[in-house]
């Protein structure tokens, strides 16, 4: 729940800000906008004739005021009339162009930036996920990928508009009367400076209370989590006032903000207005003189007016930019990282050669006889071991139970065997060839695995069990929850197989969730089956009823078993006790209670709610 | 979701919710909004002083506004330096009233922003309050994720409606009662051409912005299902590998994607059709008033200076309300927001006003005839009476959902029974404060919840005051001394989410120490050592006798060998209490005690015909 909270500043890392552009990532991002090109040319032309309409404008104000003075009543006003109609529509037809331009821009960039980041994230190997939570990965998918297309796309409608309008007033005001636009354009590094100094510090002050928020959403979270804690040990006042330090920071820092804009905005109005009484006086004294007509004067006196806003949008983008450059380097980190696990050349080479029917697609056979560990050692962090010289051969139709304390290293054995990490030290083979000369895909599709909190979709459990084999039929889907034991639980849920879980669905007790994802991996029928306190939390009855299916599931596997239960342990081929890394122990039930060492330990003590269950 | 009081509360209710919240607020309000007349005065006064500058430069009859001028020029200057004189006067005037206007736009600002940001601090600060201060079956039926998305969505919405809204609502309104009469004084008939599109662009822009509420929606929806297939993918990617889905998985992601993004264009587009077009209609509004009036100007019904002020007075207001449909459709979302929070914030706290207890007590317990059933649901207690002496460790036992935890939350009064009665030290249990309840009593869970922070910050949370020697000793009773002083920074190490993993066995004895540093009348250990070694259990267990010499203490035991040393067993069976007394009296009579013991026993020959050379099998 609380990863769906992360904001994109949620992190210490990113807490620095004011980095320099770099122009590397951001052609990365253009890029993905070059894909577009009618659609960017068009953007940029409806942007420019955006621009090019506001300009005419005052200009044909001004010819109409100065034909009405020199013309009177002679003057035919339909000519202007039409072109001002002219304008009018142009203009409304083009900010139609560039909000269908840069929305199909803005909306296709985002979504093909994301693609192209999940599709790496399906390719990315667990090392990568470790180091980051899944709410650091959505925000980079979601907040993230919205910013920057955001300011692709608007930033580069607001780029072509504002050196329209800048270079076509400079433009009318130097032609209309040189003088004049001179000394008004003098006054446009001054307010390029004001927007620059402000537009950043305003981002910067809005970036504080992005992270104030989250850092509240954060609190809110923790309390509810915690609010039995929170109750038991009459934390209320103390909570209320360490949210309060909060939510004064949050204050503070919206207000800074809020100031600085309201600072900010009467700076640009009060130069702008120096600008229109310096266009008075001059245009004043020459409209006197007879040097400049009225209607020249009014049109300098509007433009004055409008001179200013395309220097406030530039200088409010490129502010953004600054701001997103970490985002931007992050996104185009996850779109480029490359997988620690992937096929090597020579096996890719060996896949994209087709190999005769009998063979699996990397050109071995497609069924496995041995899972055999050689001397396997693995450590997340170098010089922090978690398993240590390991030794193990599994053949098919045995199965391996994995006992000892938590944090033993059990389920790291398991995520060897299933290839999720790769061994630091040592080999693990699939019938003598070290597994890394296989196809990824190959291992992974004979794999079935159960693991202690169940991971189910959004959707029908009839779908969530299909997971398994996608092709399987309805028919195949009710025998793998039938021999799960699974079948009459969900033919008591209200709609039975098509009942819809996850958001919005029914909840599930672990139990339940348990033997859904159990069915799910035998639909798999896989050759290798590996079970993670699969049944942990079903009651004993259906245990029961899981473990006959079991004995007979487990005939033509491999399977590496992890469980407290001592119960299903006891009918493994072969039982080995891990702890800190090594195995300590390793035989048959009897043969480890005769050891009388820490098996014998283990399964003297069973635990009271083990001992419930085998009562009912 | 929150099912307490869903259905929408009465309008008088939000209103008091408003009401309150803006307490102190409102004369800040009343300043933002005297600062916006301030402003628009003066900055509506810049066309009027460039108006008469271009009348008498046109040569036109010197008005009201270009005598005051007159007035103030020095006589002896010659005409050029009575222009320039005249011109430079205009302009700073100009200039100082824009500068001052900006002032009160500053102003306006501050005020705005201080208004808004303490009325949304102390609705934040409320919320989290009375959440904290809502009882445990309130949060039992709510939704974490909605009530958050409540105290922060919700907030800031209401938020902008303060800052943004109400201002946006007002200057639309000011302007309009400003500028008419202005406009009127110049020009009574180019009044009402200026305004003549005015009530068709409101109404057309409220219509369309009601339409378009859909495929926001819409948009939103597409993006919630996004973020859920992201999600869920990334949480459980472990599952994807495993039966190496990627392709199925992109191609759902894919699915989810084009949605957002397809949906998201067309609004795009369709606001883009509806800018447009209301663009084209305010532009003809100001051609309207340029031509009108340059025809006029011909016929020497109205001057250049007074065409110049409609047109710039024209265009200041028209995209005001061009946007004011769009305010306005906006402001109803803050309504439904206030409504939501006015359901948390009206829901029932658990009583603050009963009799405080501050003397220290015994922990004697003497629970009569207690019953309890939730709506609807099975009995949970019925009929359960126990008596705990100050002092004893006693121990529950009892298959899930016999009624043990129960009726540990019964003591903390983190429920009330139906019927029944619990004493603690004579005192009445329901006519104590919950909080003077609950400060006699330490509790461990079997899942323990950390909260973020250092690791003397958690054990503080048991005693506030406790001093680093206090901690040790809390730390070492509880086994988990070693574990903290292996940590980098020790005490000073961070736990959660953005530092240290602790493991289940590390969190239940640091839960275990933060409530031994309380140092409570009772101790209750509800399933607290479940991810704990035997052998570490029994050294804790072995600690707390020491540590707890007199006091109570109340365990739901995780094996049985930690219930045989108890002062006194309770087996609970269906809500009531089966068998009471020690582990020699309850073994000796047939019961379900006596049955979890001839299992364990069974266990126990069961090893010892696997080690083929039957030994005596112990049964105590």
């Amino acid at each position: 729940m609380t990863d769906a909270y992360y904001d994109d500043d949620n992190f210490t890392d990113e807490f620095s800000t004011d980095q320099d552009i770099t122009l590397g990532v951001w052609s990365t991002l253009l890029r993905f906008a070059l894909r577009y090109p009618v659609d960017l040319v068009f953007l940029g032309l409806s942007a420019v004739v955006v621009g090019i309409a506001e300009i005419s404008f005052p200009l044909v104000t001004r010819a109409v005021i100065d034909d009405a003075a020199a013309l009177g009543l002679e003057l035919d006003l339909s000519g202007y009339a039409f072109l001002y109609a002219g304008l009018c529509i142009a203009l409304g037809v083009s900010v139609v162009g560039f909000l269908w331009f840069g929305g199909k821009l803005r909306s296709h960039m985002s979504h093909d930036i994301r693609a192209a980041g999940f599709e790496n994230l399906q390719r990315l190997s667990f090392a990568y996920y470790d180091q980051r939570p899944v709410g650091w990965l959505m925000a980079r998918m979601t907040s993230d990928c919205e910013r920057l297309s955001n300011i692709m796309a608007w930033g580069i409608l607001d780029l072509f508009w504002s050196f329209t309008i800048m270079l076509g007033i400079a433009g009318a005001m130097l032609i209309m009367e040189p003088l004049l636009g001179c000394i008004i354009l003098i006054s446009l590094p001054a307010l390029a400076w004001v927007s620059r100094y402000f537009q950043a510090r305003i981002l910067k002050s809005a970036r504080e209370v992005r992270q104030t928020n989250s850092r509240i959403t954060g609190a809110y979270n923790e309390n509810i989590m915690g609010v039995l804690t929170s109750k038991v040990f009459v934390k209320e006042a103390d909570n209320l006032n360490k949210f309060g330090q909060l939510t004064d920071r949050m204050h503070a820092a919206s207000i800074t903000n809020a100031v600085q804009a309201a600072v900010y905005l009467p700076i640009v109005l009060t130069l702008s207005a120096l600008a229109t009484g310096i266009a008075l006086i001059v245009g004043g004294i020459e409209s006197a003189w007879g040097i400049i007509s009225t209607g020249t004067l009014i049109a300098f006196l509007t433009y004055t007016r409008h001179f200013f806003e395309p220097i406030e949008q530039l200088a409010h983008w490129f502010a953004e930019m600054q701001m997103a450059q970490a985002s931007a380097e992050r996104v185009v980190s996850l779109i480029h990282a490359t997988p620690d696990i992937q096929d090597s050349d020579q096996v890719l080479s060996r896949l994209a050669t087709t190999h005769p029917e009998p063979l699996a697609e990397d050109g071995y056979s497609r069924t496995i006889n041995t899972l055999t560990f050689c001397n396997v050692g693995f450590a997340y962090l170098t010089g922090q071991p978690v398993l240590e010289n390991i030794n193990l051969e599994i053949k098919r139709g045995q199965s391996v139970a994995v006992v000892g304390a938590t944090g033993g290293g059990k389920t790291t054995l398991a995520s060897l065997a299933a290839r999720f990490y790769e061994p630091t030290s040592g080999e693990i083979y699939l019938d003598g060839v070290d597994y890394r000369e296989r196809g990824l895909n190959f291992l992974q599709s004979n794999l079935g695995v159960v693991l202690q909190s169940s991971h189910l979709f959004a959707g029908s459990i009839f779908d969530n069990i299909r997971y398994g084999r996608l092709s399987a039929d309805p028919q195949d889907v009710m025998i793998a929850a039938r021999q799960a034991g699974a079948h009459e639980v969900i033919e008591a849920m209200s709609e039975g197989y098509d009942t819809l879980i996850g958001e919005g669905g029914t909840s599930l007790s672990a139990g339940q969730k348990q033997l859904i994802s159990f069915a799910r991996a035998l639909l798999a029928d896989p050759q290798i089956l590996i079970m993670d306190e699969a049944t942990s939390s079903v009651d004993t009855v259906t245990e029961a009823r899981i473990e006959q299916g079991l004995r007979v599931l487990l005939k033509d596997r491999i399977s590496i078993i992890i469980a407290h239960r001592l119960s299903t342990i006891r009918h493994a081929s072969k039982i080995i006790v891990i702890d800190q890394g090594k195995i300590i122990e390793e035989g048959d039930h009897d043969a480890l209670i005769a050891l009388k060492g820490r098996y014998y330990q283990l399964y003297q003590q069973q635990s009271l709610s083990n001992l419930w269950q085998i009562s009912t | 979701m929150l099912t307490v009081g869903s259905k929408t509360l009465p309008k008088p209710k939000l209103w008091q919710l408003f009401t309150n919240t803006s307490m102190g607020f409102r004369g800040k309000l009343a300043g933002a909004l005297g600062a916006m007349i301030a402003s628009f005065i003066l900055l509506f006064s810049v066309p009027m002083i460039t108006r008469s500058l271009l009348d008498h430069l046109s040569g036109e009859a010197p008005d009201r506004l270009f005598n005051l001028l007159l007035m103030l020029t020095p006589q002896q200057l010659s005409e050029d330096q009575t222009l320039v004189f005249q011109l430079s006067l205009a302009a700073l005037i100009i200039l100082l009233a824009t500068a001052s206007a900006g002032f009160f736009v500053y102003l306006r600002g501050k005020q705005i922003a201080e208004a808004a940001e303490g009325m949304a601090r102390r609705l934040r600060d409320q919320l989290m309050d009375h959440l904290n201060h809502l009882p445990l079956s309130f949060h039992h039926r709510s939704d974490t994720g909605d009530l958050i998305q409540r105290c922060t969505s919700d907030v800031e919405t209401f938020r902008v409606f303060v800052s943004g809204q109400i201002i946006e609502i007002g200057r639309a309104v000011l302007m309009l009662i400003i500028v008419i009469p202005i406009l009127l004084s110049l020009d009574v008939e180019m009044t009402g051409i200026a305004m003549i599109t005015m009530p068709f662009l409101l109404v057309s822009a409220i219509l369309f912005f009601n339409r378009v509420k859909t495929m926001f929606t819409a948009v939103d929806e597409a993006e919630a299902r996004l973020t859920t297939v992201l999600q869920e993918n990334l949480t459980g990617i472990r599952v994807v590998r495993a039966f190496a889905r990627q392709p199925f998985e992109i191609d759902k992601f894919a699915k989810a994607n084009r949605l957002f993004r397809d949906r998201n264009q067309k609004l795009m587009q369709f606001l883009g059709f509806y800018y447009g077009a209301s663009d084209i209609v305010c532009l003809l509004q100001v051609g309207l008033i340029l031509f009108v009036g340059a025809n006029w100007v011909i016929a020497g019904e109205m001057t250049v200076g007074t065409l110049f002020a409609f047109i710039t007075y024209e265009s200041m207001i028209i995209w005001p309300i061009r946007h004011m449909g769009r305010v306005l459709t906006d402001s109803g979302k803050a309504v439904v927001a206030l409504g939501r929070m006015a359901e948390i914030l009206d829901s029932e706290t658990e009583s603050k006003y009963e009799q405080t207890l501050n003397q220290p007590l015994t922990g004697q317990l003497q629970v009569s005839h207690l019953n309890l059933k939730f709506d609807q649901g099975p009995v949970v207690l019925s009929d359960l009476s126990l008596t705990i002496n100050a002092g004893q460790t006693v121990a529950l036992v009892g298959a899930p959902g016999a009624g043990k935890t129960i009726f540990l939350q019964l003591l903390m009064r983190l429920i009330d029974p139906d019927t029944g009665e619990i004493l603690l030290d004579q005192h009445r249990l329901s006519a104590l404060s919950r909080k003077s309840v609950r400060r006699q009593i330490g509790v461990v869970l079997q899942e323990s919840f950390l909260f973020a922070g250092s690791v003397a910050d958690n054990l503080r949370i048991g005693r506030s005051d406790a001093t680093v020697a206090d901690m040790k000793r809390a730390a070492s009773a509880a086994d988990v001394l070693s574990t903290i002083q292996a940590l980098p920074r020790g005490f000073d190490a961070t736990i959660g989410e953005r530092g240290v993993t602790l493991s289940g066995g590390q969190r239940q004895r640091m839960a275990i120490a933060r409530a031994l540093l309380k140092d409570p009348a009772i101790l209750i250990l509800d399933d607290a050592l479940s991810a704990v070694d035997t052998d570490t259990e029994a050294q804790i267990l072995e600690n707390l006798r020491e540590v707890r010499a007199t006091k109570t203490t109340i365990i739901v035991a995780h094996r049985l060998s930690s219930v045989m040393d108890a002062d006194r067993i309770y087996v609970f069976d269906k809500g009531r209490v089966a068998q009471a007394g020690t582990h020699n009296e309850l073994s000796q009579v047939p019961g379900i005690y006596q049955q979890l013991c001839e299992l364990q026993g069974q266990i126990q020959a069961d090893i010892a015909s696997s080690l083929n050379a039957p030994k005596e099998v112990p049964t105590s």
